[in-house]
């Protein structure tokens, strides 16, 4: 799955190229083809493109990305700065989004189309709506031009400044949980719903169990596992959400890095960041696919058990 | 025999053209029950009644539509500058209020609008000609084909999009064509998996084998069989392809990836209210409304259509 990822993805960068050495001098006025050719020298540019497919490949088995064609600094190096801002951004999003949405699942899937439910699902239509970027432009604009309460720009790492780490995240990370979590509340509520009519929520109220501790205790938790399934989804979501909404507001992560290597033709950055994103959202539809068998028995086939 | 009316169950005797109707006729009360039993549980999921919610979705798009084409009819030129009058506020002449150069912001976001449906229609197109295909053959061919042609799918899914569109673009540069059949391209994939499970779950009917029966060939079935069985979830998924699209153009544009000035959309009309939050911050809000209620509306349509087709991998 990964090298057929990987493969489109070089494949499609090095289909029609503009130069990556000429964007790089911006001008070709001055510059001798011999300085050109060394420069192609330097980057493999001038081996064949299977070649330097082969030679990208290796390298990532060897931690190595290869050297970005723009500044001099290895492709590692760059990404190591970032990819903790983006993690950060992701997981504060996903658990936000989650802190969010499961009450407001439970309490609308209580009475299916009651008044609650309706003005939830209306709620879920119009967050569905917002493409995450535009979200958080007009959050950038009630709460840092506006109220002047947040700052706009920006980043003060985990490690530096604990406190002015949250007010940086805060506003991206509503502005991903914002789009993230009406997924979420309309698929858990569906479960919800459904485990809530089935025969054993009965039983439960059969033998005295309280409204509270049928909910919670029975309905909720075999309706998390199939919801569970779908935050591989999530989390695609808001990687893909993340790369513009880092752009906005400014913060130097991977999908910031990824949007100007793009506008640099800096191909070498750009495949690798690609790639390793790609990665990140496939290890994480594994891992939840896994553990669900193991939270899950009916789940696990017969050589499993 | 009671004709259906929901569009994900299509009258039974229209559906195989020509000698098969008979065959199919006889057939037509399974297809009645599955109407009945496709419009209960609409009914148990929402109370609202899906007629009006439908067309009062459609006729705001439609609005939207008319609105964008028929801007130059009574809006001002999107590019007569005023300079002295630059990000002045809502007017009766300005009803939106200028930019930076003085420009008419109504007028611009209807003109940016032509450019960002023309992109958004010609993706679905191309997102429909393709995923259908693709679909309709993997489930027509099965076997390798099949598992070959939707492990490709997949590979192609597992890239979010906008970064996908960011390769692609950069790789082949932003011109409204480009954009166009990129995005359709990208939308393809989930197209093509909607129109795989649709077209075999039409595959398992009795018109179907009737029409195999008589000796139909391979394009007669795929064209003249499955793709009129299977109008309305593919018309479910144009609308969140529309929607889709909408976004990814938004985006590049946005980061300056997609439609170049001067040409406008509304992706470049928000990088351009982007950069001036604090001068005038209502020239980045009303491309972003703009966005918002077409999305919001294709939703709604694609909701009502049939449900959204669960998207979940499990």
């Amino acid at each position: 799955m990964l090298v057929a990822t990987s493969v489109i993805v070089f494949a499609v960068l090095r289909a029609l190229p503009g130069d990556p050495v000429l964007t790089r001098l911006g001008t070709t006025q001055g510059v001798s083809q011999e300085t050109i050719d060394r420069l192609r020298e330097q980057f493999g540019l001038d081996h064949s493109v299977l070649s330097q497919y082969g030679d990208w490949v290796s390298g990532i088995f060897h931690g190595d990305f290869g050297t970005s064609y723009f500044s001099q600094y290895s492709v590692t190096s760059l990404i190591g700065q970032r990819i903790g801002v983006t993690l950060e951004l992701t997981i504060v999003s996903v658990a936000l989004a989650t802190v969010i949405a499961v009450p407001v699942a439970v309490v609308a899937a209580l009475k299916p189309h009651g008044a609650i439910d309706r003005v939830v699902s209306a709620l879920c239509s119009l967050g569905m709506a917002f493409p995450p970027f535009v979200a958080a432009i007009l959050l950038l604009i009630v709460f840092s031009v506006q109220l002047g309460w947040l700052p706009a720009r920006g980043w003060v790492p985990l490690s530096q400044s604990v406190g002015q780490n949250l007010q940086h995240i805060i506003l991206p990370a509503v502005a991903l949980s914002a789009v993230a979590s009406p997924l979420i509340i309309r698929y858990l509520r569906s479960e919800l719903v459904e485990a809530l009519a089935s025969p054993f929520v009965r039983t439960a109220e059969g033998k005295g169990v309280s409204r509270a501790q049928v909910v919670l205790r029975h309905a909720l938790r075999n309706a998390t596992l199939p919801a569970l399934t779908s935050v591989g989804l999530i989390f695609g979501y808001t990687l893909g959400g993340a790369v513009l909404v880092e752009y906005v507001f400014g913060l130097p992560g991977l999908g910031s890095l990824a949007v100007e290597s793009a506008l640099r033709r800096d191909y070498a950055v750009l495949q690798s960041v690609v790639l390793l994103l790609c990665a990140g959202f496939i290890l994480t539809t594994l891992v939840v696919d896994l553990a669900a068998r193991a939270l899950d028995p009916r789940l696990r086939t017969v050589r499993d058990a | 025999m009671p004709e259906p009316t929901t569009p994900e169950v299509p009258a039974a005797g229209g559906a195989p053209a020509g000698a098969a109707t008979t065959v199919a006729a006889s057939f037509a009360g399974d297809d009645a029950a599955a109407a009945a039993a496709v419009a209960a549980r609409g009914a148990r999921r929402r109370r609202l009644p899906r007629p009006t919610m439908l067309g009062f979705a459609t006729t705001v798009l439609g609005v939207i539509v008319l609105l964008v084409l028929a801007a130059p009819l009574f809006a001002a030129d999107p590019d007569a500058q005023d300079p002295i009058n630059a990000f002045a506020g809502s007017s009766f002449a300005h009803p939106f209020g200028t930019d930076d150069l003085g420009r008419d912001l109504f007028a611009r976001v209807l003109d940016g609008g032509r450019l960002t449906l023309l992109i958004a229609g010609g993706a679905v197109l191309v997102a429909f000609l393709l995923g259908t295909l693709w679909g309709f053959v993997a489930a027509s061919r099965r076997g390798i084909v099949d598992e070959l042609l939707m492990r490709s799918a997949d590979a192609l899914m597992a890239i979010p999009q906008i970064l996908f569109a960011l390769v692609c673009i950069s790789a082949f540069g932003a011109s409204p064509l480009n954009l166009a059949l990129v995005v359709g391209v990208l939308l393809a994939p989930t197209t093509a998996r909607m129109a795989r499970s649709a077209a075999l779950q039409e595959m398992s009917r009795d018109y179907y084998a009737a029409a195999i029966a008589y000796g139909a060939r391979q394009r007669r079935l795929l064209v003249r069989e499955l793709l009129p069985n299977t109008t309305g979830q593919l018309a479910v998924q144009a609308a969140i392809n529309a929607a889709s699209a909408i976004i990814l153009e938004a985006s590049l544009s946005f980061v300056g990836l997609g439609i170049q000035p001067p040409d406008a959309s509304w992706g470049t009309l928000l990088k351009e209210g982007y950069a001036f939050l604090y001068q005038r911050y209502e020239y980045a809000v009303f491309p972003a409304l703009a966005i918002l209620l077409t999305i919001w509306m294709l939703n709604v349509v694609a909701d009502q259509l049939g449900g959204r087709p669960k998207r979940g991998r499990a």
